[in-house]
């Protein structure tokens, strides 16, 4: 009796679980299946090659879009994470009207359509925007030379990026009981020792899990490096979109599809161990 | 309490601080709102010529601009329609699943949880790709069908992680307590557990619509340009119009977000989002 309700059970829950995994299946998983064994296959013949690597890897303006993605998306990991880390610390420990203020407004940036964000920011940073004008008042004539660059690209990536890492950082930091902190303090840690030794262990895997996803995110990313990036070195994901709608090359789209995906998956392998790490914890 | 009686040590005490908190403040507003609010200024410039900073001359010239042309109208309709059905279509599929990963046990539960940040890890533009292949196949290249399938896998994982983390923290004691008093599973669910998840379920939701209405690039690709969504339409106006248009047709894309932000306002907060990035 007990045994068949049991069984009963494990039906209802993968029934209820199919359908999204099937869309899943269907619409993600086989599709990089099919993009993986295409990216080893040579466009005419179909027959195994590796050329299609071979040609990201040799020709040296490829060579430099993977150089150049990863250069952007490493400085935008580190300088989102360090600057959100602190606004998170500030947000959790410094209890002010201001602070609540920045708690509530670095929430919305999260839910402003990308698109309309780079455009604002394009307003800004380009050679006849609102930083030249400034400048422009004060008898400079400025020009940021943002556009087209790497740090108009990392620029915008830290209003993307920075408001998410400090909302995931702060509610890591948020489960810390105060209690815990004001016991440590009673019994003479310093601000510092408290920080080294509890605040940071404590929050360390919401920092990974938000390093990840920024890393992640930012090695596809598109609209910004469609409206601000330059021509020569491209971002992957602009590399990528060239290949498939420009040259017509399906099976090189592949390759560098499935390389992207490798590079992604270092930090998808990183949050995948760090939740496993808790685990074994618990 | 002594050093308050001091004028110059209570300068320090508060004064210093507060001097910094501010200068917080005003780095954290230019840097995160003043471009918004530069484009909100832009869009009623008749004329924003440099050097000037603000407008030299004010008016609604761009929004009648905006509004007479027929086809950003209908982008304006067509993507609320493909938002909404997303949107549904998403919550039929994800929330019974998520529901499914957060109450029940069985084996393969990691690998169902993991496959969902398949869609993260691999670059967007190489899902779509693949995706056109097979869409060719089956004729949905350039369907509303289409572009509702490219959107709802955009935001599947959270669609599915973030409430299955909020139904988690439903006590089952408390569905029991509502079994016990005789309703059935179905009522249980609706009466209790969808109540007490719903925090979670609608900030998954409102990133479900928004994500959406923002979606460009796969609507540009499988929509075919015959399906002309908002974003799809902007990419257009930042290239071929002056910077006002795209002003004022940024603050309409943005609209939406706004509102449902205000409406959803008590739901949305650091707790409720990043349970969509754990996977627990």
């Amino acid at each position: 009796m007990n045994k068949t309700k049991e069984r009963k059970r494990l039906l209802i829950g993968y029934a209820l679980v199919m359908p999204a995994f099937l869309v899943v299946m269907l619409t993600v998983a086989y599709p990089i299946l099919s993009s993986v064994i295409m990216s080893f296959q040579d466009p005419v013949t179909g027959a195994f090659t590796l050329e299609n690597y071979k040609y990201f890897f040799v020709t040296p303006s490829q060579l430099k879009n993977i150089g150049f993605t990863l250069y952007v998306v490493v400085a935008t990991v580190v300088l989102a994470i360090v600057i959100a880390y602190l606004l998170a610390l500030y947000l959790r420990f410094v209890k002010s009207p201001i602070s609540k203020a920045i708690g509530t407004l670095y929430l919305l940036p999260r839910f402003v359509p990308g698109l309309v964000a780079v455009y604002a920011m394009i307003t800004i940073i380009r050679d006849s925007g609102v930083l030249n004008r400034i400048a422009l008042l004060f008898g400079y004539d400025f020009k940021p030379a943002m556009m087209y660059h790497a740090s108009g690209l990392i620029i915008m990536n830290l209003w993307f990026n920075i408001p998410f890492a400090a909302l995931m950082i702060t509610a890591g930091l948020g489960a810390i009981p105060d209690s815990v902190i004001e016991s440590a303090r009673d019994v003479g840690a310093s601000k510092m020792r408290v920080f080294r030794s509890m605040i940071l262990p404590l929050s360390i895997k919401d920092v990974v899990i938000a390093a990840t996803f920024v890393f992640m995110s930012n090695v596809g990313s598109f609209t910004t490096p469609y409206l601000i990036g330059g021509n020569s070195p491209k971002m992957l994901g602009i590399a990528l979109f060239d290949q498939f709608n420009k040259y017509l090359d399906y099976n090189r789209s592949a390759a560098l599809s499935v390389i992207m995906f490798l590079i992604c998956s270092v930090s998808a392998g990183v949050y995948i161990y760090t939740n496993l790490k808790e685990k074994e914890w618990e | 309490m002594f050093k308050y009686l001091n004028p110059k040590r209570f300068y320090f005490a508060v004064g210093k601080r507060k001097f910094w908190e501010f200068i917080v403040l005003a780095v954290f507003v230019l840097f995160f709102y003043g471009p918004l609010l530069n484009m909100f200024m832009m869009a009623f410039a008749n004329v924003y010529e440099p050097p000037h900073l603000l407008a030299s001359e004010w008016g609604l010239k761009w929004w009648n601009f905006i509004f007479e042309q027929e086809s950003l109208r209908s982008s304006i309709i067509q993507s609320f329609v493909v938002a909404v059905i997303t949107t549904i279509c998403s919550m039929i599929i994800c929330i019974p699943a998520a529901y499914s990963l957060a109450r029940f046990k069985y084996p393969g539960r990691r690998i169902f949880m993991l496959s969902f940040l398949l869609t993260n890890a691999f670059p967007k533009i190489g899902i779509f790709i693949s995706i056109g292949v097979l869409f060719y196949k089956y004729n949905l290249m350039g369907t509303l069908a289409g572009v509702v399938i490219i959107h709802m896998i955009n935001s599947m994982m959270f669609m599915v992680w973030l409430p299955s983390s909020s139904f988690r923290t439903v006590h089952p004691q408390q569905e029991e307590a509502a079994r016990d008093v005789g309703a059935g599973p179905v009522r249980t669910f609706f009466k209790v557990t969808l109540p007490m998840a719903m925090p979670g379920i609608a900030v998954a939701t409102l990133y479900t619509f928004l994500g959406s209405m923002e979606e460009a690039q796969g609507t540009l690709l499988v929509g075919l340009g015959q399906l002309k969504t908002m974003p799809v339409e902007m990419y257009g106006i930042i290239l071929d119009y002056p910077g006002q248009a795209g002003a004022v047709f940024a603050i309409l894309l943005i609209i939406p977000s706004l509102v449902l932000i205000f409406l959803m306002r008590k739901y949305i907060g650091p707790d409720a989002i990043a349970g969509g990035f754990k996977m627990k």
